[in-house]
């Protein structure tokens, strides 16, 4: 009986400790400020004052790695779906399933900023008590750096929505200014004032992108790919090995800063990444893995297997905000001619791009998704129902055209099902009379290397997009508008640069993101006009695999709308 | 003048050995001698033919796919069907599943994920794998040969550098070199080496085993320059060209054609290898590494797509070393130590 005393004894201590700890955090979130209230429901079910669970090691399996774990470079799914949780924004999305991940919430600000001067000023104080991981303290000048930073690198997104749009952005980019003048900092008070050019509507989603968590100033402005910055979140990234894996551990200083709707992870997540995305999903299938990246496709030799062993722990989700398009370089031959791009819409075999996507692919015509407002609910595909494609009637068009023949190089991942896709897609465009050839680009370099706008103006190849926030403007400001073009780390890969669009978007984009539903139309008739101009051959939305192993608890899983599985809801049971 | 100073090729093969013991009639020449030594390695010949019959197959290619199976090696055909006892079946399933082995005339060995037909682009893609192998060896021999040649025969200086720009050859894997500049040429492009091209594998192949044969030439090179042969046609006022050309080469000959079945089985693999790596034969093309490649996500339910061309990439990969074995024993009996 002795042995079992103390130990037992230290138990009793223990638990005791951890209720007096949990009962001040909950205290500290209910009483922080009028931001707790703003939070969804579930979201403050899931917050930090809940009882944290387990602990333990999740593994973790994708089929690409981020483009980066630095926040100023990455702006892929891959690399998003962790800095959320890793660089803390200003602002940031509540931790819940479905629509209600979208809301906005305060993030590293005590409440949502204060918009004001007719949506040109923006304003809000830190919380008190904020540490980086590496326990330094977090003043409001670090802002200033991240978005900097973020300005100088250049993040991908940074084009439309940070260096147009706040005021002195375009000096400091063009190294006209040592800082970027309309942003005001106090370090003492923890007061952050950001003044816009004009009104943006969308703005208080854009300090939510990970690529403007706070990071401490100073750090190098440049990318850092195995030793990325510190950031304030529930999570850290460590044992970065480029390319193969990376381990996303708990943060211990972070429940200690009593950040409500931002809860502690239980679990550490240890990332391992293999193309062979089939290797993959059967090692979530016999439980050596434990997750599958949702933005991998299952492929279709194992979905039946998977579906018939993984019952209650696999299942598709359908976010309704991602497009898979084929981009058309619309500066460059032969796709600078509206009828090589209408023969490519026209002729293009969705039916046949839904096998290979193992029927996880919605056939489609227009740019919004479903679930971004905007999207053309009844409207008629300028080019046709997407199905079989009229073969015929786009080799007529490239006929027409006088373009036959024109050389055109197909850019593709080499992950399937992107590869099959491309593949598919370069023999369609010889069928039609092309004379394409097709260029596969390891998946982890892949957008970076067609981004190069400057040298290497890709004719055409894949593109997807994922929202970073339910606001058309995430999928126009970003990949159609003539000013987000940018020489490196570019977006916009068919350099569609038409007046009526940056002209369009340039209007609709003040308006904020709470008024789109009354404000859809505009940007209903914009997608339209898009689909008519085939700007891009758009080939369906995705849906996307939400598969774990048996040790997982699955019915708490949160799968959030912008960034998919969110780390913070994973147990083991 | 050659003819007068013979070589030292055929002073050991006038020797009258057979390899086996038994006597050889006199007067015959060294390459006749190695054809009845090959004629007696009954294995070797069977691979051999085994090749032979891999080459015909893959060269009818264009007759099978024309007449036979009514499809090209790269056509597509995944939204359309085939009769199978009498129903109409998807060649490419909802989910993405391709159709087995039919054992008729369309799809006799099945479909790819793309609907295409196995048995033709497994024809092709043996066209591609052997005419990359083939070509990729040509180059490694041609300048291992020219490599070997000049640092054996010159010494000093010259020897120095090439045999230092192999040494930094030779200190990186095949593969890795072979993934590096694969990846570099796919990307970029130099001259007619470009993206797609089948030029950028076969190249890249040939330059990397370069240094694989020209070492041994070297060697061989050093002690034959010191021979009594070289002595005599430098003697009889030969130029070093000339000394290179028609004394020390004919008797590297028989090093080089035992090299070359060795380095084509190597580079038929190499080619896989890379291709399966993403460095080597880019897609649409058919090659037995693509399909490989392809098919190895399909494992499950399509295990034909990478049985298929596995299969034909070991008959033929062991067809060539073997014959290759017999080749080497038929012109160098006395070897010891197999290559």
């Amino acid at each position: 009986m002795r042995n079992y005393v103390r130990p037992l004894a230290a138990t009793l201590l223990a638990a005791l400790a951890a209720v007096a700890i949990g009962a001040c955090g909950s205290g500290g979130s209910s009483s922080s400020s009028s931001a707790a209230t703003s939070a969804s429901s579930s979201a403050a079910a899931s917050s930090s004052s809940a009882p944290a669970a387990s602990g333990g090691t999740v593994k973790f399996v994708e089929g690409v790695f981020p483009q980066s774990l630095d926040p100023g470079l990455d702006y892929t799914t891959q690399g998003a779906e962790v800095n959320w949780l890793v660089y803390t924004g200003l602002v940031t999305y509540a931790h819940a399933n479905g629509i209600a991940g979208t809301k906005l919430i305060p993030g590293l600000c005590s409440a949502l900023p204060a918009i004001t001067n007719g949506g040109k000023t923006y304003t809000c104080t830190l919380r008190k008590g904020l540490e980086f991981s590496n326990s330094k303290p977090v003043v409001a000048s670090d802002f200033t750096y991240a978005v900097e930073r973020s300005i100088k690198i250049p993040w991908g997104g940074s084009g439309e929505f940070i260096t147009p749009q706040i005021a002195g952005a375009q000096a400091y980019s063009a190294g006209k200014a040592k800082s970027i003048s309309g942003i005001t900092t106090n370090d003492g008070t923890g007061q952050i004032v950001i003044h816009l050019v004009h009104p943006y509507g969308p703005f208080v989603n854009v300090l939510a992108e990970p690529t403007l968590g706070l990071i401490p100033a100073g750090f190098p402005l440049k990318v850092e790919p195995t030793s990325p910055p510190p950031g304030v979140g529930p999570y850290e990234v460590k044992n970065i090995v480029a390319n193969q894996s990376y381990d996303v551990v708990r943060n211990p200083l972070w429940p200690k800063m009593n950040v409500p709707g931002i809860p502690a992870g239980h679990v550490d997540v240890d990332v391992t990444v293999n193309s062979n995305v089939q290797a993959n999903a059967l090692a979530v299938l016999n439980n050596s893995a434990d997750v599958f990246d949702w933005a991998d496709a299952i492929p279709g030799s194992v979905l039946a297997q998977i579906q018939a062993g993984a019952k209650g722990r696999f299942g598709f989700v359908n976010l309704g905000g991602s497009t898979y398009y084929i981009f058309l370089n619309s500066q460059e031959p032969p796709f600078n001619n509206q009828l090589a791009r209408e023969a490519v819409v026209t002729g293009l075999n969705q039916d046949a791009m839904a096998r290979l996507g193992g029927g996880t692919l919605v056939p489609a015509c227009f740019f919004l998704p479903p679930a971004v407002a905007g999207h053309p609910q009844n409207a008629t595909c300028p080019y046709g129902t997407p199905g079989t494609g009229d073969l015929a009637k786009a080799k007529a068009l490239v006929k027409q055209s006088g373009l036959a023949g024109t050389p055109v190089t197909v850019w593709s991942q080499d992950r399937q099902p992107r590869l099959q896709w491309m593949t598919y897609y370069t023999q369609f465009l010889n069928s039609i009379g092309f004379k394409a050839t097709q260029k596969v680009i390891a998946d982890a370099t892949y957008f970076t290397t067609i981004g190069e706008s400057k040298s290497l103006h890709p004719q055409t190849g894949f593109a997807d997009w994922n929202q970073d926030f339910p606001n058309p403007v995430d999928f126009y400001g970003v990949l159609l508008d003539g000013q987000s073009i940018l020489p490196t780390n570019n977006e916009n890969f068919g350099e569609t640069n038409d007046p009526y669009i940056n002209s369009q978007v340039s209007k609709l984009s003040t308006i904020p993101t709470t008024q789109l539903q009354q404000n859809s139309s505009a940007w209903q008739s914009l997608d339209e006009y898009v689909a008519k101009k085939a700007y891009a051959a758009v080939f369906g939305y995705q849906k996307f695999p939400e598969f774990t192993s048996d040790r997982i608890n699955y019915n708490d899983l949160v799968f959030h709308s912008i960034y998919g599985w969110d780390f913070t809801s994973f147990q083991l049971k | 003048m050659a003819s007068v100073t013979g070589t030292e090729f055929s002073e050991g093969l006038d020797a009258g050995f057979s390899g086996d013991g038994t006597e050889l009639p006199p007067g015959i020449g060294p390459w006749r001698l190695a054809w009845r030594r090959l004629r007696r390695n009954k294995t070797a010949l069977a691979f051999g033919g085994v090749f032979i019959v891999i080459v015909v197959l893959c060269l009818l290619a264009p007759v099978y796919s024309h007449d036979i199976a009514h499809i090209g090696p790269d056509t597509q055909n995944i939204t359309g069907t085939v009769t199978q006892n009498g129903k109409q079946v998807d060649i490419v399933s909802l989910t993405d599943i391709p159709i087995g082995p039919t054992w008729h005339s369309h799809y006799f060995l099945g479909a790819d994920q793309l609907g295409r037909d196995v048995a033709v682009r497994v024809l092709y893609g043996g066209r591609t794998s052997l005419e990359i192998g083939a070509i990729a060896t040509l180059i490694t021999v041609f300048f291992a040969t020219i490599c070997g040649i000049l640092a054996g025969y010159f010494r000093g200086p010259t020897d120095t550098v090439i045999r230092s720009v192999l040494d930094v050859i030779w200190a990186y894997p095949a593969v890795l070199l072979g993934i590096t500049l694969g990846t570099v040429l796919a990307v970029g492009s130099l001259g007619p080496l470009h993206g797609t091209s089948l030029a950028v594998p076969t190249v890249v192949i040939g330059f990397v085993y370069i240094p694989y044969v020209a070492k041994p030439i070297r060697a061989q090179v050093l002690t034959l320059r010191e021979r009594e042969f070289v002595d005599a046609a430098r003697q009889q006022g030969l130029g070093h060209l000339q000394i290179m050309r028609d004394e020390i080469l004919p008797n590297v000959a028989s090093t080089i054609i035992v090299f070359i079945p060795l380095i084509l089985a190597n580079a038929i693999l190499t080619e896989a290898a890379l291709t399966f790596l993403g460095a080597g034969v880019q897609p649409p093309n058919a090659s037995w590494g693509t399909m490989i490649s392809d098919g190895i996500n399909q494992i499950p339910a399509g295990f034909h797509n990478v049985l298929v061309p596995g299969i034909m990439l070991v008959l033929t990969v062991l067809s060539v070393n073997v014959f290759g074995d017999g080749l080497r024993d038929a012109l160098d009996p006395r070897a010891k130590v197999r290559i």
